[in-house]
């Protein structure tokens, strides 16, 4: 449940990620076809990344003799980063939902005063749970499968704003 | 920010110029900007300057237009994310309502002043039915590349606005009501009272200068949002240092009540929900004398975001 729970999150970072990296690169007026399609970007890459991490943690718990062990400190280490992970995100659904909101000035301040602040500490709050997470664990595996999820979470936005700068140079250069 | 960097000028202003009165391109010459930031001190202005492409120390014209062209990409995203267009259209439909309950039944166009690439009044025409009450949608600006790239982006979507590169002022050109979105700081000293002169033209009657609010806290929060929000150097050099030469209110309506007596000129919107939270944008709102009895009529709910206008 645990780890299900995990995924979501990561689909959901995924998801808002897509969205961020799109934001400012389309001057058009009526662009729900153009977020529609950056979000399902940053939601293919998040799948991406969770079957990877996946795949790397069936891989490595296929390995070692003390399986059920690493099975229990895994789910204890998924456990304790979602004290760090789960509150983040209802910070950040609430921002997005006090936009529901039919008031300009409601509005405008959830970008300055929430979602702005909360997008710049994502990267501190990725780091921070995966730390908590797995600092207190016995074991290495559940370390070093830690740090490589981690790694991969931080990569994902990186690599949809790689991809989106290009994407708009490219469109650029052909308009001048 | 320093306050020697606070005079600094925008790179923006620097590295594109045009010859006032043909408004023909002007060659930039690199070295030229990087010494009026020199004398500032301005090493985040010399940094941006010293990445862009030259050649023989002349800057690339082709490379500018792109850059200036992402940047108002970027630029539009903060005009989204702070609601611009459904804060610009609640006050100029009251001001098109004040307009037409004094008897004017014509025609009417509002000129948008640097209108840039024109998202303020595509999002009127995009999202609005305001041109099917008889009204033109103009924007003007003395940069083509935008100008350009604005009338791309209507022309893509099918809105009912167009832009042209030259003088908003000219009888070309001028119109019932202006309006603009961060332009009004770019004038100083005299420069604002001659701007504002501009708008006594017979047939003008409104304006509406949207621009940021000056306040202790202004140029820290612009500088946070702009790193959070914008991803090119000269974006987030420009953005900021907008904010922090912000004009008060106090100098826009003394500038507007001498430069432009004809009308009754105040602020608009300038404080959140009547408390003394200050709004990121304030208005300079000016209307006709004989318009006056009917606005607070016209204006509604939005009357008590009306300043006193004299």
């Amino acid at each position: 449940m645990t780890l299900v729970i995990l995924y979501l999150l990561a689909l959901l970072d995924g998801l808002l990620c897509g969205g961020r990296v799109s934001m400012g690169r389309c001057a058009l007026i009526h662009k729900r076809v153009y977020y529609l399609r950056a979000l399902l970007r940053g939601l293919l890459g998040a799948q991406i990344i969770s079957t990877v991490a996946l795949m790397t943690l069936l891989a490595v718990g296929g390995v070692p003799s003390h399986r059920a062990e690493l099975r229990d400190d895994l789910q204890s280490a998924a456990g304790r980063m979602m004290w760090v992970f789960v509150p983040y995100a209802i910070a950040v659904l609430g921002g997005l939902a006090l936009r529901l909101i039919p008031s300009t000035d409601l509005r405008s301040a959830t970008s300055v005063m929430a979602l702005g602040p909360l997008s710049a500490i994502r990267s501190p709050i990725m780091i921070a749970g995966v730390i908590y997470g797995i600092a207190p664990s016995d074991l290495l595996e559940t370390r070093l499968l830690g740090l490589f999820v981690l790694m991969l979470m931080l990569s994902l936005e990186y690599f949809l704003n790689y991809f989106a700068a290009k994407r708009q140079a490219e469109e650029i250069c052909q308009l001048i | 920010m320093l306050p020697g960097i606070r005079r600094s000028p925008k790179i923006t202003d620097l590295i594109v110029r045009h010859d006032p009165h043909s408004l023909e391109r002007l060659l930039v010459r690199k070295q030229d900007v990087l010494n009026v930031f020199a004398k500032f001190h301005n090493r985040q202005a010399m940094r941006a300057v010293e990445e862009l492409r030259a050649q023989d120390d002349v800057l690339d014209a082709r490379e500018i237009d792109r850059l200036l062209v992402s940047i108002h990409w970027e630029m539009q995203r903060l005009g989204e994310e702070f609601y611009h267009g459904p804060r610009v259209h609640a006050a100029v439909s009251a001001t098109i309502a004040t307009i037409r309950a004094a008897g004017h039944s014509g025609p009417l166009r509002i000129v948008d002043i640097g209108c840039g690439i024109g998202y303020t009044l595509r999002w009127l025409a995009g999202r609005t039915q305001i041109v099917s009450q008889g009204v033109e949608l103009l924007g003007v600006d003395l940069n083509s590349a935008l100008i350009h790239e604005a009338n791309r982006l209507s022309r893509s979507e099918n809105l009912p606005c167009h832009f042209v590169h030259g003088d908003a002022f000219s009888p070309d050109h001028s119109g019932q009501i202006y309006l603009s979105t961060g332009v009004i700081h770019h004038f100083r000293g005299p420069a604002l009272w001659e701007f504002l002169s501009r708008h006594q033209r017979p047939e003008t009657l409104a304006f509406l200068h949207f621009d940021f609010q000056p306040s202790f806290l202004a140029p820290y929060g612009s500088w946070f949002f702009h790193i959070l929000r914008m991803r090119t150097r000269i974006a987030r050099h420009d953005g900021v240092l907008s904010a922090a030469r912000a004009h008060t209110a106090e100098t826009l309506v003394q500038a507007a009540r001498s430069g432009a007596p004809e009308f009754a000129s105040g602020m608009y919107g300038v404080n959140i929900w009547n408390t003394p939270l200050p709004r990121v944008f304030h208005t300079l709102i000016g209307v006709r004398r004989t318009l006056l009895p009917h606005l607070k009529t016209h204006f509604g709910p939005l009357a008590s975001r009306l300043g006193e206008l004299k």
